[in-house]
């Protein structure tokens, strides 16, 4: 997460600035939540094993900002998708008692709605993305409890990552950026991330 | 060792002919960790091991004896779970000491071939304390680690290449989501896992099944211990007579059925046990829990009572036999009611009070095999009507022989029964016709009442409220009795209170009447009086009604038909303070050496107390010195005796029981007597006058003597040849004297002056001695001494007063030491116009050429001119230690010059009044 400044690095103003904002504090929330689950589950702090559940094309830097916020939004938006699987996954196993990760967890997802929102209002107008989601690993076809907790603390990590991904990306925009219009010519915007690096 | 073990059991084998085991399968249940084993065989006792297979440990080892039956089979609990490693097994016959071949290994394989990491076994719920034992299999290039259950790492033991296990034993409750058993390699700490859910089964406890309504039941139960399973599929579920419980299982602890059942049975089961609860009862013997009666409402509302009507939900009700109890909250007058009837539905509230809020609420069960009470109706507000006030509690009290005040209480809210409007007071006599009534407000507890003439007032008072007037009470003036007109007895107070008695009087056939108020107290006292039957003998006047510190009289009245008589009287403290006041107008009155102190006592209301005496100290700067105990307080002076002259002060402080007061200071200074002091004086004048009287004449008397003893004839000069000089004129040429000038000499010392004797012949060369002044200086000034003493006749005179002036010279007070040189004979110039004269003037012989010399002084005199002393003797050894005394005020050296040392070396005829007077000369 280095490199993350208090105001980014080109100080966005406005909406973008609002979006970055909303996007690192939910990145903090996301980190405050797996630890939240970890700790309760006296699970290792390590890293499961595995490569990302959710996947996105390589954010070369031949893109644009814009199409990396769009690649990003649709990461986002399979998280938010997963993340809704395990609060049903989990108020189905388990008892719903309040719990400090259960009230964080609704935050997240709270904020993570948001941060769809925000972020859908800085997409380039046609343009669309997908991420893919390994389903083969997903909450069902995990076996038993300990499956099922992995594959929680797995969909976790993908958010602190993808949340973090984001964060990072808005916050190294340009400033200008909140006053380009959304029809601006893929080549300016280009020039302008040329420019930027 | 299996191949070991193998040979050993192979040794035993011998040929007897023992048909080996067939058809051997294996049948495991994995869930339940058991292996059934079914086989063939004639025999009816078997060998049987199982191996774990890879390693070939030997896991079990026993002979199998099997009924008679050619099938035979039998069941293996493993405690690992049969995922963990393949395991195998084998089987032969045995008759006694021979056995037959083992049959061939029949092997179940374990997880441990696929390529994957597993952990066994999976979700298991099991109750607290047991113990388990977990296997991890690690996949292929992987290095195993460790296994943790939960966050305690534990010891691991190999099963094959790649499975590895742990037994946890007495494991506890779980938390929410399970235990969480994590296997880890040296690549991944969490390469697998397992959750295990460790819980007890249910605890449940005390079902009781009742009806509301005489139908349906409602069953009800405790929750037992917290189960720790958490997991939806572990929660406990209830049943109730075989049926699901809805509401049980919304976790709530009771339980409904439309029908009442005279058995009921509720079973709780959850994964790791069931538990089952029953009741048994007929309808009638449980009872009912009620519901709540509706429709609650006071019908009929009177002062003293009121009737309340309710109505019931259930229809049932109406013909139950039921009880039901009321409770009545108001200010201190609460209560609980029950009534009981069939279906009740109304109750008449008896007992109540008038005006007075009532809130009412109503519960009910049913009467026989009363079970407990039902739910509480909503409550319910009663106000009562008013009523006429009870009767007021009166007394009169005479302050005076024709005055006085009729007194009544206030009512209390029992008593009034509704808002006072006031009181009426009537006013009779014997003497006179009709009654004098007056109404008071409610605020007025008193009526002054006056008495025209000796006859006994009688004075009836009542109190009206809305609802009517009160039954008027009576009182009849008793005889005025003030307070100093009675012997009166002291009282002690017992903590804080009066306790009184008296003796009975056959006279008071109404009873007594104990009355108390402040002594002294005049006009509208705050008189307390308290009613007593006439079987009473004593009465405790309460503290809540006295007050520390104030004295009280206390008069016990007996009561008849006429007038209360006056029994008894007491006055008294119910507890006593030190006095707040010191005793007043402390004087004191000196006679000689002793002291009248007298004082007088504090008023009543400041003494607190009975006053038991005074203390009289003596106080000195530090503490007070108790000089007297006064132990009658009517005694109000004292005398102090055998004062010596000196200040005096005194503190006198009255005491009570409970302590002395402040005390009040005088103080004094003892003054001797005027007649003794004018005899201190006259006495010593006189006789020391008188002894003045008797010296001078005892003196005149023995003049001569004296005369010889102090003053002897001093003989006259014998001169050799006739010295003698014809009567006659004596021509004397005046001998030159010598003049002082004060000449400044700035070269020597300009702050001084310097003394110079100068010969008057010498004046005329006055330039000369100028220019060797000019060059004198102090030595040169010591030398003018030497030449005095030297040149002794050149100038005596000057010798002598320059020799007293610069003895001083080394000193500032050059000039006061000459003034001094002065004094002497400025004392004898007053005489003579303040010139200086030299004691030897009236000495004849060789003192004579100084009378001429003493003339010219005279003359030099006038002019306050210095005038040196004239020399007694100029040739005199001591002259010549003047230098001796320079550096040093020599003044009074010089005075001693004037008196002569020896009147044997220089006679020196006296001509003072003292020498003519021992003389005899006038």
């Amino acid at each position: 997460m280095a490199g993350r400044s208090a105001n980014g690095r080109h100080g966005l103003r406005g909406h973008a600035g609002r979006t970055a904002a909303l996007a690192r504090l939910l990145h903090k929330d996301c980190i405050q939540l797996l630890e939240l689950y970890r700790n309760s589950e006296s699970l290792p702090s390590s890293p499961v094993d595995g490569d990302y559940l959710v996947s996105i094309p390589p954010l070369v830097p031949q893109l644009s900002d814009e199409e990396k916020i769009s690649i990003l939004h649709a990461a986002l938006k399979e998280c938010l998708r997963l993340l809704e699987d395990v609060i049903t996954r989990e108020d189905a196993e388990f008892s719903d008692e309040d719990s400090e990760y259960k009230r964080k967890r609704k935050t997240v997802r709270d904020r993570l709605g948001h941060l769809l929102a925000s972020t859908e209002q800085l997409l380039v107008d046609g343009q669309k993305f997908e991420a893919k989601v390994k389903e083969e690993l997903d909450g069902q076809a995990a076996s038993g409890s300990f499956g099922l907790k992995m594959w929680i603390v797995r969909v976790l990590q993908d958010l602190v990552h993808w949340t973090g991904q984001t964060s990072d990306t808005l916050h190294s925009m340009p400033a200008e950026m909140e006053k380009a219009p959304k029809t601006m010519s893929r080549r300016t915007r280009r020039g302008a991330g040329k420019i930027r690096k | 060792h299996p191949q070991l073990n193998t040979c050993l059991l192979l040794s035993l084998c011998n040929v007897t002919g023992l048909g080996e085991p067939r058809g051997l399968t294996l049948n495991p249940d994995l869930p339940a960790q058991t292996l059934s084993l079914a086989w063939q065989s004639d025999s009816t006792l078997f060998d049987l091991e199982i191996f774990h297979t890879e390693f070939m440990n030997v896991v079990l080892n026993v002979i199998q004896a099997d009924p008679v039956t050619g099938l035979h089979s039998w069941t293996w609990h493993s405690p690992l779970p049969l995922e963990c490693t393949s395991h195998s097994v084998r089987i032969r016959a045995r008759n006694q000491q021979s056995v037959s071949q083992w049959s061939p290994l029949q092997t179940i394989p374990g997880w441990d071939i696929p390529e994957k990491s597993y952990m066994f076994p999976e979700d298991k719920m099991i109750p607290v304390g047991s113990n388990m034992t977990f296997c991890c299999i690690v996949n292929e290039k992987e290095d195993f680690k460790e296994i943790k259950y939960g966050r305690q790492e534990m010891k691991a033991t190999r099963l094959s290449r790649r499975s590895y296990a742990i037994t946890v034993t007495n494991q506890p409750a779980s938390d929410n989501t399970g235990t969480n058993v994590i296997c880890s390699s040296q690549k991944f700490q969490m390469l697998t896992g397992t959750v295990v859910f460790v819980g007890y089964p249910p605890g449940d406890e005390g079902l009781v099944c009742e009806t509301r309504d005489l139908a349906s039941a409602e069953c009800s139960w405790k929750k037992g211990r917290d189960t720790h399973l958490r997991i939806k599929q572990s929660l406990t579920n209830y049943t109730l007579n075989g049926r699901d419980c809805l509401e049980a299982n919304e976790r709530k602890t009771w339980c409904s059925s439309k029908m009442w059942e005279e058995n009921w049975t509720l079973e709780a089961r959850n994964p790791l046990g069931t538990v089952q609860l029953t009741d048994s009862a007929q309808l009638t013997d449980r009872g009912i829990h009620l519901l709540a009666p509706v429709n609650v409402a006071a019908v009929k509302v009177e002062a003293w009572s009121a009737t309340l009507q309710w109505s019931w939900s259930v229809a049932a009700y109406k013909k139950l036999e039921m009880v039901c109890q009321l409770r009545l909250f108001a200010h201190e007058l609460s209560s609980t009611r029950n009534y009981d009837g069939p279906g009740l539905s109304s109750v008449v509230l008896e007992g109540l009070w008038p005006d007075v809020d009532y809130t009412v609420t109503l519960r009910c069960g049913s009467k026989h095999s009363f079970w407990k009470w039902g739910d509480e109706s909503a409550p319910y507000r009663i106000h009562t009507k008013m009523d006429r006030p009870d009767a007021l509690d009166v007394w009169m009290w005479m302050d005076s022989s024709n005055t006085g005040h009729v007194f009544w209480k206030p009512l209390s809210v029992r008593k009034s029964h509704g808002a006072l409007n006031g009181y009426e007071v009537s006013q009779s006599s014997a003497e006179e016709d009709g009654r004098n009534t007056v109404s008071l407000p409610p605020g007025n507890f008193s009526y002054p009442i006056l008495l025209n003439n000796s006859s006994d007032v009688t004075v009836a008072v009542a109190a009206r409220n809305p609802a009517g007037l009160s039954q008027p009470s009576t009182v009849t003036t008793p005889a005025y009795r003030a307070d100093s007109q009675l012997s009166v007895s002291e009282l002690l107070g017992t903590n804080g209170s009066f306790v009184l008695s008296w003796e009975p009087n056959v006279s008071a056939s109404s009873g007594y009447v104990v009355e108390w108020f402040p002594t002294g107290c005049t006009g509208l006292c705050p008189i307390d009086w308290k009613k007593l039957p006439e079987s009473d003998r004593s009465f405790t006047v309460n503290s809540d009604s006295l007050v520390a510190g104030v004295r009280y009289t206390v008069s016990v009245y007996s009561l008849y038909t006429s007038a209360p008589t006056l029994l008894q009287r007491w006055q008294g403290y119910s507890q006593e303070m030190i006095p707040s006041q010191s005793v007043s107008e402390l004087s004191l009155n000196q006679t000689g050496s002793d002291v009248l102190l007298s004082w007088k006592a504090t008023e009543m209301k400041q003494q607190r107390g009975f006053i038991r005496g005074y203390t009289i100290y003596l106080a000195s700067a530090a503490h007070l010195d108790l000089i007297a105990n006064i132990t009658d307080p009517a005694v109000q002076s004292y005398r102090v005796k055998g004062l010596t002259l000196s200040s005096y002060k005194f503190v006198v402080k009255a005491y009570t029981s409970a302590g002395e007061d402040a005390g009040a200071t005088v103080a004094i200074k003892m003054e001797m007597d005027t007649d003794m002091l004018f005899v201190g004086i006259l006495v010593p004048l006189g006789i020391m006058f008188c002894c003045i009287i008797l010296f001078s004449i005892f003196f005149y008397k023995k003049r001569e003597w004296v005369k010889k003893a102090f003053y002897p004839e001093i003989p006259g000069p014998k001169v050799s040849g006739d010295w003698s000089s014809p009567r006659g004129p004596l021509d004397v040429k005046p001998s030159p004297h010598s003049l002082v000038h004060i000449v400044k000499n700035p070269e020597w010392d300009f702050t001084k002056e310097g003394l110079f004797p100068v010969p008057e012949e010498e004046e005329e060369s006055e330039n000369d001695n100028m220019e060797v002044d000019t060059d004198s200086d102090e030595p040169a000034l010591l030398r003018y001494y030497n030449q005095v003493v030297g040149d002794g006749s050149h100038s005596n005179q000057v010798s002598d007063s320059s020799a007293s002036s610069t003895a001083s010279m080394g000193s500032t007070q050059t000039e006061i030491t000459y003034a001094g040189i002065q004094s002497p004979s400025s004392s004898q110039g007053a005489y003579s116009g303040g010139g200086y004269r030299p004691q030897m003037q009236s000495v004849t012989g060789p003192a004579e050429p100084q009378i001429e010399f003493e003339a010219d002084f005279q003359d030099d005199g006038l002019n306050a001119g210095y005038k040196p002393q004239c020399s007694w003797q100029l040739d005199s050894p001591e002259a010549e230690n003047f230098s001796g005394s320079l550096g040093s005020p020599t003044s009074v050296t010089s005075s001693q010059f004037l008196i002569p040392e020896s009147s044997e070396e220089k006679p020196q005829p006296s001509n003072t009044w003292f020498h003519n007077f021992l003389s005899g000369k006038s």
